[in-house]
């Protein structure tokens, strides 16, 4: 990936270019000491003049008013105005046509920069006189947030209408709301900073300054990237809106980076210093403002995908070269329009350029499905079935046929700060992290668009990465998530009505990702690679959870790697310092889910003893657990010497009814709900009763036998043996009230037992 | 004769001489004489002078010429020499910028090699597998 600039041979402004932005795809505003606004088109490069500002207006920023999304609903802003400040010390509102609507006194000093929030309902400022003020969004003083000793450089706004500024060597996170906790600060940088900016999608800043260097934080201000000193101060720097690349501006030098900090490419164009840099909505094109009063157009190329045996590299804005590996053929796709987004996956490749989607499917690159986008697309995730388009206004689905299937929506989705640890997507299911309650997964089902269930699933801690898997039945749909804590856990997706079952899987997880054809879970988990060859175990038999995984050492990678993808038995990284890097699993696990799920057992159980290895033996342990396959999961558990397990299950194989035996499994799973549910719905109330009398849950042993009027001196008999062994005495309330009038003969209820499991064999035998 | 002479000293008694032509002098012929002569050698020697003059003024003008061509001269050495010492900091710059680009495909070169390496290792494990598994069966 690199960036592609272009320059005209003579500057048009007559002084520095001072500020850039751009107002729509393929429009700029630059501004100039000259005090001239010009207008550029970005496929001409001509520059119309729109403007010219008084002779004292020396510009320092501008930014137009976002425009703003509200419930899905794109609200084309009829005042189409943007922000300026200048070395006056005012702020001037001025509308598209360059007339200053409004002249604002806002610090003394030089203001040196202003953003508005991503709603557009405030604007924050700050001046060399140190201070940081909020005004509304006609220009009113709201409020002066800070006031510090030293000019304010660089000003930005975070997820959370939290502020963050630069304070000389210093960057400050402080919160709008008055009286909240202290602001964070942190020392960033050696020399005095000259840019911040905060993603909204990816949560992350970044900083520049005179130590030459630019750094990546999070907002917690832990670093995550410090580049080495250039020969030239960071001037200007930017995130592209999607959060995936950013860009950073010197002397003559322009510079594109991987989000995690690493550089794609570095650019020496004649421009003298970058003062201000900004990207395109869609994240593919970008401007400078260059010393020299030129302004520099660049826009990104040769990005590349891969995927199993393709590799695609977006050769020119319109062009897409794609590459068969294993028989070297070639295609190139053309583009009626600029490309925005391509995605690879599951024999498809889905391209979005500026007004259109395009679906190929591996096996005939000439005749794409088409069909026409209304918006920039910013995200596409693909599932086996069908795939998923994220544009600013909300979610939706469409098959790979081209059809609109769904646009899952809910009351506050913000489209926008999705990225692909926000949203996942799988052939029935839809799940989406609330960007206002971090803690909120929604759910949705994939054809119809509707929620699962009337709540979102509510995680304990902030989610911060989600995986749905991509195989198996619908009812067995599984979401895998990282929490703010960096645990993993698992969760069942499709509950009927009960609660979402959640279970933890490992402490530390960097990243993860799902296997694209069987239901693997590939981990990295500080200094290993683990995969679950059955993440599923952890609802059946989650003492064998440990014994199902497969493990290597990760140090081979680096400090900590990055999963990118997980296809057939390989799995790709990305180490820190953006080299792809490939590992291998065995390819046994693949062939045992594929056995499993075919029902083979036989051969599972083959292959397992050809294989002779434990974690192949505990995940089908716990795949003929949950499938019930008594033979099968009792030879496993033999081999993985769990002789109480073994024992078990052939004590549940001698069971008369099959409602019992699949009782007894849920039990086994360590769910005794499901259990009591089994037995209640075959009518083995007696079995429910005895169950509950030997977890020692009293309380609901004598519930039952009440409510279906039997056994009550059973439950009471028992419970007295209870006591009378334990040396205690009833304290129980229930128990006392009901021992009244019921005596217990043991004689009669034994003949009682003898009767039941009389009727249990004869029921089954009819 | 004796007139004459006397005639003489009563004439060079009141201050006036008789030359040779008998005309009636104030000098004394012999001064008069000189002094022609003097008046005679100033004259030439005013015209030497002037010859002199011109050809000095000739000369200056020379010189000045002469001077203002190696002022320009001097100047165009220094332009030259600044000129030759701006291009070593305008390569020094380009070599810097190509340094720089060269670092930066060396980063990418090495990214390259380590996703080699790890193909490598890929196939070796899989041609490992396929031996074990062809020798197991």
């Amino acid at each position: 990936m690199r960036l592609k600039t272009s320059l005209l041979k003579e500057p048009k402004h007559q002084d520095i270019t001072c500020c850039v932005a751009w107002t729509s795809a393929d429009e700029v505003y630059s501004v100039s000491d000259d005090h001239v606004i010009l207008s550029w088109n970005n496929f001409t490069s001509e520059a119309t003049k729109i403007t010219q500002l008084p002779n004292e207006v020396f510009p320092t920023d501008i930014h137009w008013f976002p425009r703003t999304t509200v419930m899905g609903k794109q609200q084309s802003s009829a005042s189409d105005f943007f922000a300026l400040t200048a070395t006056d010390g005012r702020l001037y509102l001025v509308s598209r046509t360059g007339k200053i609507e409004k002249k604002v006194e806002a610090h003394r000093g030089a203001v040196l920069s202003a953003r508005w929030n991503h709603d557009g309902t405030a604007l924050v400022s700050v001046g060399e006189d140190g201070q940081v003020k909020i005004w509304s969004r006609s220009g009113m003083l709201r409020s002066t947030l800070s006031q510090n000793s030293t000019p304010v450089y660089s000003v930005a706004w975070g997820p959370d209408n939290n502020v963050l500024y630069t304070n000389g060597k210093n960057l400050i996170i402080k919160s709008l709301q008055a009286g909240n906790a202290k602001p964070l600060q942190w020392k960033a940088h050696d020399g005095i900073i000259l840019k911040a900016d905060w993603n909204a999608v990816n949560n992350l800043i970044l900083s520049g300054g005179e130590d030459c260097r630019y750094r990546v934080w999070d907002s917690y201000g832990r670093q995550l990237y410090s580049s080495s000193t250039s020969e030239y101060p960071v001037t200007s720097l930017a995130w592209t809106p999607d959060g995936e690349l950013f860009a950073v501006g010197s002397f003559s030098t322009l510079r594109l980076c991987d989000k995690a900090g690493w550089s794609h490419a570095l650019e020496k164009p004649a421009t003298g210093s970058i003062f201000n840099i900004a990207w395109s909505v869609d994240g593919t094109q970008m401007v400078g403002a260059c010393g020299n009063g030129h302004v520099i157009f660049a826009h990104i190329i040769e990005r590349r995908v891969e995927w199993k045996q393709f590799e695609l590299v977006v050769a020119t804005r319109k062009t897409i070269l794609v590459r068969n590996v294993t028989d070297d053929s070639r295609e190139k796709l053309d583009f009626r329009d600029r490309i925005v987004k391509l995605s690879m996956a599951f024999n498809h490749l889905v391209v979005a350029t500026t007004s259109q989607c395009y679906v190929y499917s591996s096996k005939n690159w000439n005749t794409p499905m088409i069909f026409d986008l209304k918006q920039s697309v910013s995200l596409i995730v693909q599932a086996e079935k069908h795939f998923l388009l994220v544009d600013s206004i909300g979610i939706s689905l469409y098959s790979y046929e081209g059809r609109f299937l769904s646009s899952p929506k809910y009351v506050g989705l913000r489209a926008n700060v999705l990225n692909l640890q926000t949203v996942s997507l799988s052939n029935d299911t839809v799940a989406v992290r609330d960007k206002a309650d971090e803690k909120l997964v929604y759910l949705f089902e994939a054809h119809s668009g509707k929620a699962l269930s009337d709540k979102p699933l509510a995680h304990k801690m902030e989610v911060v990465e989600l995986a749905l898997d991509q195989h198996g039945p619908m009812s067995e749909r599984r979401l895998a998530l990282i929490d703010k804590n960096r645990d993993l856990y698992l969760a069942t997706v499709r509950t009927f009505g009960t609660a979402h079952k959640v279970m933890k899987l490992a402490v530390m997880i960097q990243s993860m990702s799902w296997n694209d054809d069987t239901n693997m879970l590939a981990a990295l988990q500080d200094g290993r690679f683990t995969v679950w060859v059955y993440p599923n175990t952890a609802f059946v038999d989650q003492a064998l959870l440990p014994k199902t995984i497969t493990e290597k050492d990760s140090s081979e990678f680096g400090k900590n790697p990055f999963i990118i993808s997980f296809l057939g038995n390989h799995v790709t990284l990305r180490r820190v310092d953006g080299s792809l890097v490939t590992t291998g699993i065995t390819p046994y696990p693949a062939i045992l889910h594929g056995y499993v799920s075919s029902a083979h057992w036989d051969e599972a159980v083959r292959l397992c003893r050809f294989v002779k290895e434990t974690f192949l033996w505990a995940s089908l342990a716990a795949m003929a657990a949950y499938a019930k396959e008594l033979a099968t999961a009792e030879v496993a558990y033999a081999a993985i010497d769990e002789a109480d397990k073994v024992n078990y299950i052939q004590y549940i194989k001698e069971l008369p009814s099959k409602e019992a035996r699949n009782a007894e499994m849920a039990l086994f799973g360590g769910s005794p709900q499901d259990a009591e549910g089994i037995l209640l719905q075959g009518g083995l109330v007696f079995r429910a009763i005895m169950m509950h009398i030997n977890l020692y849950s009293w309380d609901r042993a004598l519930e039952l036998a009440l409510k279906h009027k039997t056994h009550v001196d059973t439950v009471l008999g028992f419970r007295q043996r209870y006591l009378v062994k334990f040396n205690k005495s009833e304290t129980n309330k229930r128990f006392q009230q009901y021992a009244e009038g019921v005596d217990i003969d043991w004689a009669k209820i034994e003949a009682k037992i003898e009767m039941e499991e009389q009727k249990e064999r004869e029921g089954k035998r009819k | 004769m004796v007139v004459i002479e006397m005639a003489d000293d009563t004439l060079v008694a009141v201050g006036l001489h008789l030359d040779d032509l008998k005309r009636l002098r104030v000098l004394e012929p012999d001064v008069a004489q000189e002094t022609s002569e003097l008046k005679e050698e100033c004259k030439e020697f005013i015209d030497k002078i002037g010859e002199f003059q011109s050809i000095v003024g000739g000369f200056i003008s020379m010189v000045d010429g002469l001077s203002k061509e190696v002022e320009k001269e001097k100047m165009k050495a220094i332009g030259a020499r600044n000129l030759l010492k701006s291009i070593t900091k305008q390569r020094e710059a380009q070599q810097q910028q190509l340094l720089a680009l060269i670092t930066e495909k060396r980063t990418q070169l090495e990214r390259l090699r380590l996703q080699y390496d790890a193909l490598l290792k890929v196939e070796a494990e899989q041609t490992d597998f396929v031996e074990q598994y062809l020798l197991q069966r």
